[in-house]
């Protein structure tokens, strides 16, 4: 007599809402919030942009007509802030996507390749690795002038590896297990089991990855500002601005809160929306979740 | 010298052992039999202490005179080791992969024994003479990975029975190793509690181990004990029908070489599979898998005693209570 | 082509090394050395040995996953190499493996039903419908409801049977199963060996089966092979080479196993 457990039935979509893991929601907001930010700061802000008050310069928050105040320049907070969002949320999600795509590309490729050569492979993602990003920054800054695109190539260059380099390991221990080798049994090629067997069981690693690639992107993308890589004034950047503040400590130590929060609150929520997203996507959890 | 009353473990209100009663004489070696599910590895545990936070322990386990689950941490700890001792399965997770073997045994010694330098370094050799290591000088300087499964688990040995204790708990010690292996590691197991008349509690899913090594068993389905006594008189007339369906189900080896009568001969079945913690049926935990099932095994049986060494729980025993 | 003494599968004078083997004039680093055997089609027979014996590489090696690099191994009648293209599709449909942990052998990402129909996907280039796979999941003893399962919602001996039953939904001539019920309980070993005996007679299938358990190989297989550090220490019927050994490495075996199991008549 066959044993099995009973199959669950479909509950309403309101459960299967309600089972979802809280932080695919706080950070699907704050991810969704800073993204509609970005998109609204096309059509509307406060002030046009590059507004500079010069009589308000250095407002405190609270200032009528300045929620946040303004900086040296009497730029309005708020202002900078939504522009700055553009930028940022451009440049770190862009590279992240690319690095993470390219680099678990080269990792999964060095996994699957001859034994022989595996070690050497992994070497030269290592010597990546230890390539110094800011230098592969400037030295890209001197090529094609700094922007956006310099700074994203720059950080792309710098990640590659590493998100190589963490697929490796991981890939290697899925391609030893069995139903890998099932599948070669029954005649899959290798290319085959690393695209339908490996990826998707290294996702979550992957997903983890990418939200703490992304949080780092976005500091790279501050560094870069200050060294004069990234974007240039007028344009704004939250790593600029943030930059900016560090020499107005003494006049208003309050004006850092702002970028620094901005950029803080966006990689928690590339954190937890990993996180969540991780949680949802993983068969043993997901009993009867959006599967 | 161990005996168990009443012992209850619970996690998260579900109950997963019940033990009425079991007992371990002085110089005595007591297999525990059970698939998994069974409860058994928990059992040991509670014996030793070592059940994870979230369980709710009550009964009573008493060792040398002194209830071990009223005991704190500390009290614990310090029988842990010195008076018993622990082999667990797989020798290769077990030991320190970073320490060197030498090392490893004398933590041992001087956690619970009053020897200090170099009397520690002797005992150390000592004992891994005592456990039929070859060549122990130079083994006390190799690391782990260096030895072979079986040499590995000779180590353990070597280091829970470093402060004598008076009983030795084994936890599918031999699983992991060839059979060959397994041979000597199983004598020497016994000869060790025969030469320091200590008392083994060997936990195993395999009967054929367990008649080997051990004068007496316990099967355990469930949680429950369903048999226990003399393991001659439970594995030739088993009363219980779980413990006579698990004889029936293991593929032994045939009589007197006669391979031809076993060959394509099929194997006799347990309907059904074990039930997940919390569906056992009421009463007789094993009614809804058993041919022999009535009415009357809605209700727990009474310990039924065939003879003075040969206890166990059934409505419709096997032998017809006949020892 | 072949008569009905050509062996299925044969094997003369294999040496086998894992590809970064250091080989060494006094011959260590072979894996397995100078094997040589044969299996008749409708056989059934047991591999036995220690670990380290090769007993899981032989199978592989002989059913072409692993490429050996001296000697031959041949396939119902052709050399291995000889597979090519559709060929080697042929050989893959033909000679299936069945693993020793359930829970390794099915991606835990794929549903039952998806795992169920990947052998078939890519050896028939099609898709199996519902029917086909219910079939295929009663004959081995487990109800539709399994399809829409992950491997975590089932227990080890449902899993086995998963993966019996994946294996067989090609419907190969023969069957390599490496440790099939080592990593089960003594109740459910039982049941899964019933099961492979039965399906083993209902669809003619050649049975090649690795065990470290006499015991079990003792019941299932007409034949038996003993090895020992990659080789092959003796060979021929089981009630033969069990009863009357003429190695005292197998003496040693069976005295051991005895030692462990229960007599049974």
């Amino acid at each position: 007599m066959p044993d099995t457990t009973p199959a669950a039935g479909r509950p309403s979509l309101r459960k299967r809402l309600r089972r979802l893991p809280i932080t695919l929601y706080v950070g699907g907001t704050l991810v969704s919030l800073f993204v509609l930010v970005a998109l609204v700061s096309f059509v509307w802000t406060p002030y046009p942009p590059n507004t500079l008050n010069l009589f308000n310069r250095l407002a405190p928050p609270g200032t009528p007509g300045f929620i946040f105040g303004t900086d040296r320049a009497g730029r309005d907070v708020v202002t900078e802030l939504m522009l700055g969002a553009r930028n940022s949320l451009y440049v770190s999600v862009v590279s992240t996507i690319v690095a993470m795509f390219l680099g678990s590309l080269i990792g999964l490729s060095i996994a699957g390749s001859k034994s022989v050569l595996q070690g050497s492979l992994t070497r030269f993602v290592d010597v990546g690795i230890a390539l110094p990003g800011i230098l592969t920054a400037l030295v890209l800054a001197s090529k094609l002038g700094p922007g956006n695109t310099t700074a994203t190539l720059a950080i792309i260059t710098w990640q590659v590896p590493v998100a190589a380099r963490v697929t490796i390991g991981p890939a290697r221990q899925i391609l030893a297990l069995d139903y890998v080798e099932a599948a070669y049994g029954y005649g899959r090629s290798k290319a085959y089991v690393l695209r339908r067997h490996v990826l998707p069981n290294i996702s979550p690693l992957l997903i983890v990855l990418g939200s703490v690639m992304f949080a780092a992107a976005i500091l790279i993308e501050a560094a870069l500002a200050f060294l004069g890589v990234g974007v240039q004034p007028p344009t704004s950047s939250w790593g600029r601005f943030l930059n900016e503040t560090q020499s107005l400590l003494e006049a208003a130590p309050y004006l850092m809160f702002f970028p620094g929060v901005a950029i803080v609150l966006t990689a928690l929520g590339f954190n937890l929306l990993g996180d969540g997203l991780r949680t949802v996507l993983d068969p043993q959890q997901a009993r009867s979740g959006l599967a | 010298m161990l005996q168990l009353r009443n012992l209850r473990v619970a996690i998260d209100d579900q109950e997963i052992i019940n033990i009425a009663e079991l007992d371990l004489q002085p110089g005595s070696r007591l297999g525990l039999v059970g698939e998994s599910g069974s409860g058994k590895t928990m059992t040991a545990k509670a014996i030793a202490g070592l059940l994870p936070d979230e369980t709710k322990v009550s009964g009573s386990v008493m060792f040398g005179g002194q209830n071990l689950l009223e005991l704190g941490d500390r009290q614990l700890a310090k029988i842990r080791g010195k008076r018993i001792g622990f082999v667990f399965q797989d020798p290769a997770r077990s030991l320190n992969p970073m320490m060197r073997i030498g090392k490893q045994v004398s933590e041992a010694i001087r956690l619970h024994a009053d020897l200090k330098g170099d009397a520690v370094k002797a005992k150390v050799i000592e004992l891994l003479q005592q456990v039929q290591l070859p060549d122990p000088e130079a083994l006390v300087r190799r690391y782990p990975h260096q030895l072979s499964g079986g040499q590995q688990q000779r180590v353990m040995i070597a280091a829970a029975i470093a402060a004598d204790p008076e009983l030795l708990i084994a936890d599918e010690p031999t699983t992991a190793l060839d059979v060959t292996v397994q041979e000597e590691i199983l004598r020497l197991l016994i000869s060790l509690s025969e030469q320091r008349k200590m008392s083994l509690l060997f936990v195993s899913h395999d009967l054929g181990v367990v008649r080997f090594v051990c004068n007496q068993v316990a099967v355990i389905y469930g949680g429950n004990i369903v048999e226990a006594g003399d393991i001659d008189s439970i594995i030739n007339r088993p009363q219980h029908r779980y413990t006579a369906a698990l004889l029936a189900t293991n593929p032994g080896m045939p009589k007197d070489d006669n391979f031809s009568a076993f060959i394509g001969r099929r194997l006799q079945t347990i309907t059904g599979s074990v039930p997940a913690v919390g569906r056992f049926p009421s009463g007789c935990r094993f009614r809804n898998r058993c041919q022999h099932a009535s009415e009357k095994c809605a209700t727990t049986p009474p310990v039924t005693a065939s003879s003075p060494d040969h206890r166990y729980l059934c409505w419709h025993p096997a032998q017809g209570g006949q020892s | 082509m072949t008569s009905s003494t050509t062996p299925l599968v044969s094997v003369e004078q294999m040496f086998f090394h894992y590809p970064r083997a250091k080989i060494t004039s006094g011959g260590s680093g072979w894996t397995l050395q100078d094997i040589s055997l044969s299996i008749a089609l409708k056989s059934t027979v047991g591999i036995v040995g220690e670990s380290g014996s090769g007993k899981s590489t032989l199978i592989r090696v002989m059913c072409g996953l692993l490429r050996h690099q001296q000697g031959t191994v041949q396939f119902n009648g052709k050399d291995l190499s000889e597979y090519q293209d559709d060929g080697a599709n042929e050989l893959r449909r033909q000679n299936q493996i069945v693993f020793q942990n359930p829970r390794r052998s099915l991606d835990p990402r794929m549903t039952i039903r998806r795992s169920l129909t990947e052998p078939i996907r890519a050896l028939q280039n099609r898709t199996p419908d519902d029917d086909e796979l219910v079939t295929s999941i009663k004959r081995v003893g487990l109800g539709p409801e399994v399809l829409s399962r992950f491997p975590h919602q089932l227990s080890g001996g449902q899993l086995q049977r998963v993966g019996i039953a994946r294996s067989l939904s090609v419907n190969p001539t023969i069957l390599y199963a490496d440790e099939p019920v080592s990593a089960l309980d003594v109740s459910v070993q039982a049941q899964v060996l019933n099961l492979l005996m039965d399906l083993r007679d209902q669809m003619g299938l050649t049975l090649v089966m690795v065990s470290h358990d006499l015991g079990v190989v003792s019941r299932m297989c007409e034949h038996i092979v003993v090895m020992r550090h990659g080789h092959i220490v003796e060979a021929g019927r089981t009630s033969d080479v069990l009863s009357r050994p003429s190695s005292d490495y197998t003496a040693t075996l069976l005295k051991a196993a005895r030692a462990a199991s229960l007599e049974r008549s």
